[in-house]
C-alpha cells in the first residue's frame, strides 16, 4: 500500500466511470494500433503486387513524335528516326547505381512492327526471365513460355488469375521486402534461351488465328508459337513476345533495345532518388516514372488510413475530454477527501499525483488492452481482406511500451487541470462544516 | 493571556508549566462571503501546555472551529502569532507545515471524514501512504494496535459505509493515534453521535490524554468539557 493505492481504490470504487473511460480509450487505441498494423501489411502487400503489375520506371531514348506506344513507351515514328539504347551498356549502368538494392527487375525490350497474314502486329523482344518477374500476372493458357517445358496438364492454375504469386520460388524475404528470387537474376541475362519461340497475347492469337506451332515470318527468318497467354487485360494481349536476342538478330539490330523497364518498388522507395541516379548514370536518356499506378493505389490506402486515423484521434480526444470533465467533477466531489489528506500532511504534489495517477492508470490499462486487442483485430481484418497469408505481423514490445506510455501520458495530461485544482484546495476550505 | 479562563483544579498539571507547547497570540481571521466580510476571529489568544487538555466552548458561530483550524495549521490567520514548540508557524514553509500535520498534529472532526473506498485499516494507515514507499509491516502492526485500542480490532477490513457513526469516529481516532502525534485537535468529536456513543468516544479521548497527549477540543457539551483540564469560552470571535 502506498499513495497509488488511494488512486487505484477510488478508480475501482467508481468502476462504472472507470470502465467507460477504459472502453473509450481502448477503442481509440485498438483502431490506431490495428490501423497501423493493417496499413503496414497492406502497404507491403501492395508493393509486392505492384511489382507483379509491372515496371514503374521507364528508361528510353529521347523521342519527339508519338505514334505507336507499348508499355507506356512512345515508339516514335518507327519507320524513320528510331533511336536505340545499347542493351548491355544501359543495363550495366542501371546495375551500378547506388540505390541498386531497391531495383528488383531490369527488363530491356525491342519492339518491331511486322505483318502477319496482312495484319500489322508488334513483336516485342524480351528477356523472358526478367519479363516473368515483371509480369507476375502472366498465365500461359496453352503451351509454355519459350524455353520452358509446358507444364503437364495443369498449365492453368486454379484461383483468380490476376493474383498469382510473382516469384516462382518461395524465397526468403529480402531487406526490401521483395522476394529474393526477384532480386537475383539481374545484369547478366539469366536466360540462355536464344530460340525462335514466341509467346502470343490472347487477343493477337485470336485475331491472327495463331495456334501452338504456327510459324510467323520475321525478317529473313521465322518464329514458332510455343505458348499463348491467357487474357491479361494489358497491352500484352495484343502483341507477340519473342526472345530479345532473336529479335535483335532477325531485324539486324544486335545488342539494341528500344527501352528498358525497371521495377523499383519497395517500402518507402525513394523513387525520386532512383530516377535521379538513373538520369545521372544514363545521360541523354529519358527516365520516366509510371507514377500513376503507384500513386493511385497508394492514394486509396492513404485515404483510408487518414480516415481511420482521424476517427481514432477524435475518439482519443473525446476520451481525453471525458477524463478531464469527470476528474473535474470528482475534484469537487472529493473536496473533503482532499482536505483529510492535506490535514494528514499530504503535500500539494501528493494530492496532484493521486489524481494524475488515477488518470494515468486508466491510460495505462487502455494502452495495454488496446494494443493487444488491436493486434488481434489486425489479424481478423487481414483475414477478411484475404491478406493474412504471408503477412508477418511482428509483436514489438517496444511499440507496446510506447503505446502504453503515450496513453498514460495523454490521460495524465487530460487530468492536469483537475489535478492542479485539487492540489490547490486548502484543507480548511474542504473541511468547513457550516 | 487576555482571555478569561475557567480553570479546573489541575488534576493533570502541565509538566513544564512555564513553556507552552502551543501558543496563539492575538489571532485574527475574517472571511468574505458574497461580498460581506465576517470577522470570525477578532484577536484570540490561547496557550496549551504539554500534555494539557483544553476545551473550547461557546455558541454557534462564535469562531471555535475557525480558531481550531488556525491552531492546527489548517487555516492561515490574517494576523497574530502561532508558535509550536518554539517554532513560528505563521512563517513556516509549506513543507514544514506538512511535516507538522504529518507528525505532531492530529485532527479529528465532527464528521469523521474517512476515505469511503478504503477499509478501516487502510484509513488508519493513511498517514503512511503519503509517498511511493509501501506501508511496512511494522506500520501495519501499529495500525492494528491502534484499531484494537479503539475497540475495532475485528472490523479493520470493513469499509466506512459498513461502520456505525461511532465506529467511524473511532477509526478517525485510531488514524490520529497511529502517527504518534503530540497534540490532538478535535472539533466536536461527539457532535454527530448519540450520547452513549459520544460517551465512549470521550472516554477514549481522555485515555489518550492520560497517555500524555495534549488535547484541544471544541465541544457544545458542558459535561464533556468538564473532563478537560481547562475550559475556555469564546463569544463572537473573542475569548469570553
Ligand atoms: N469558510 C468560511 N467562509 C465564510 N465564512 C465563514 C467560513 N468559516 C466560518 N465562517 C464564519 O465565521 C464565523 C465563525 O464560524 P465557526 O465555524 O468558527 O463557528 P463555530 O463556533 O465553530 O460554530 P459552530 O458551533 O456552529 O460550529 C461564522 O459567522 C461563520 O459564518
Ligand atoms: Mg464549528
Amino acid at each position: 500500500m502506498n499513495i497509488l493505492t488511494i488512486a487505484l481504490r477510488n478508480a475501482r470504487k467508481k468502476w462504472v466511470r472507470t470502465l467507460l473511460l477504459l472502453l473509450v480509450f481502448t477503442l481509440g487505441v485498438v483502431s490506431i494500433v490495428s490501423l497501423n498494423f493493417v496499413s503496414r501489411v497492406v502497404g507491403e502487400g501492395l508493393e509486392k503486387k505492384l511489382v507483379s503489375f509491372g515496371a514503374n520506371i521507364l528508361v528510353s531514348p529521347k523521342s519527339e513524335k508519338l505514334t505507336v506506344s507499348y508499355g507506356g513507351f512512345a515508339l516514335g515514328d518507327m519507320l524513320f528516326d528510331v533511336t536505340y539504347l545499347d542493351e548491355k551498356d544501359t543495363i550495366a549502368r542501371v546495375d551500378a547505381i547506388e540505390l541498386r538494392k531497391n531495383i528488383s527487375v531490369i527488363a530491356p525490350k525491342l519492339v518491331v512492327m511486322d505483318r502477319v497474314q496482312g495484319t500489322a502486329v508488334a513483336i516485342v523482344g524480351v528477356r523472358f526471365a526478367q519479363e516473368k518477374l515483371l509480369k507476375g500476372y502472366w498465365m500461359v493458357e496453352q503451351g509454355a513460355i519459350p524455353g520452358e517445358e509446358p507444364a503437364p496438364m495443369s498449365a492453368k492454375p486454379k484461383g483468380s488469375g490476376m493474383h498469382a504469386p510473382s516469384a516462382p520460388a518461395p524465397a526468403a524475404a529480402s531487406p526490401t521486402g521483395l522476394p529474393q528470387a526477384a532480386m537475383a537474376p539481374l545484369g547478366v541475362p539469366l536466360d540462355t534461351y536464344k530460340g525462335n519461340g514466341v509467346l502470343v497475347g490472347s487477343a493477337a492469337a485470336a485475331k491472327l488465328n495463331l495456334k501452338l506451332g504456327s510459324e510467323i515470318p520475321l525478317g529473313n527468318t521465322h518464329m514458332v508459337v510455343t505458348g499463348i497467354l491467357a487474357p491479361t487485360g494489358s497491352e500484352d494481349d495484343n502483341v507477340l513476345l519473342a526472345d530479345l536476342t532473336f529479335v535483335q538478330n532477325a531485324v539486324g539490330r544486335p545488342g539494341k533495345a528500344n527501352f528498358v523497364e525497371v521495377a523499383a518498388l519497395c517500402s518507402g522507395c525513394p523513387i525520386e532518388d532512383i530516377v535521379h541516379q538513373l538520369a545521372t548514370a544514363l545521360p541523354g536518356v529519358e527516365i520516366k516514372t509510371l507514377r500513376n499506378i503507384v500513386e493511385q493505389r497508394m492514394y486509396s490506402v492513404h485515404f483510408v488510413k487518414q480516415l481511420i486515423l482521424s476517427v481514432s484521434l477524435v475518439i482519443l480526444l473525446t476520451g481525453c475530454s471525458m477524463v478531464g470533465i469527470s476528474m473535474l467533477s470528482a475534484v469537487n466531489e472529493r473536496k473533503k477527501e482532499i482536505g483529510i489528506l492535506r490535514s494528514l500532511g499530504f503535500s500539494r504534489r501528493a494530492v496532484f499525483s493521486i489524481f494524475c495517477a488515477e488518470a494515468a492508470s486508466i491510460g495505462l490499462l487502455a494502452g495495454l488492452a488496446g494494443y493487444v486487442t488491436g493486434y488481434a483485430v489486425s489479424f481478423r481484418i487481414l483475414a477478411v481482406l484475404d491478406m493474412a497469408e504471408g503477412a508477418v505481423l511482428s509483436f514489438e514490445p517496444l511499440h507496446l511500451a510506447a503505446t502504453v506510455l503515450i496513453l498514460a501520458l495523454l490521460t495524465s495530461l487530460a487530468s492536469l487541470v483537475p489535478a492542479w485544482k485539487a492540489a490547490a484546495i486548502e484543507p480548511s476550505e474542504a473541511l468547513v462544516t457550516l | 493571556m487576555n482571555a478569561t479562563e475557567t480553570t479546573r483544579p489541575a488534576a493533570f498539571a502541565a509538566p513544564m508549566a512555564g513553556t507552552p507547547l502551543l501558543e496563539a497570540v492575538d489571532v485574527t481571521k475574517s472571511f468574505t462571503q458574497d461580498g460581506t466580510p465576517t470577522q470570525a476571529l477578532k484577536g484570540v489568544s490561547l496557550s496549551v501546555a504539554p500534555g494539557e487538555f483544553v476545551s473550547i466552548v461557546g455558541r454557534s458561530g462564535s469562531g471555535k472551529s475557525t480558531f481550531l483550524s488556525v491552531l492546527s495549521t489548517l487555516l492561515r490567520p490574517d494576523s497574530g502569532q502561532l508558535t509550536y514548540n518554539g517554532q513560528d508557524l505563521t512563517r513556516a514553509t509549506e513543507a514544514e507545515v506538512n511535516a507538522l500535520r504529518h507528525g505532531d498534529f492530529a485532527v479529528i472532526f465532527q464528521f469523521h471524514y474517512l476515505l469511503p473506498y478504503l477499509t478501516a485499516l487502510e484509513n488508519t494507515l493513511l498517514p503512511f501512504m503519503r509517498g511511493l514507499r509501501p506501508v511496512s509491516g511494522a506500520q501495519r502492526r501499529r495500525a492494528l494496535e491502534c484499531l484494537e485500542r479503539v475497540g475495532l480490532a475485528d472490523k479493520g477490513h470493513r469499509l466506512p459505509g459498513q461502520l456505525s457513526g461511532g465506529e467511524q469516529q473511532r477509526v478517525a481516532i485510531a488514524r490520529a493515534l497511529v502517527k504518534d502525534a503530540r497534540v490532538l485537535f478535535a472539533d466536536e468529536p461527539t457532535g454527530s453521535l448519540d450520547s452513549a456513543t459520544g460517551a465512549t468516544v470521550m472516554e477514549l479521548l481522555s485515555q489518550i490524554h492520560k497517555d500524555g497527549l495534549s488535547v484541544v477540543m471544541v465541544t457544545h457539551n458542558e459535561q464533556y468539557a468538564s473532563l478537560s483540564d481547562r475550559v475556555v469560552r469564546m463569544t463572537d470571535g473573542l475569548m469570553a
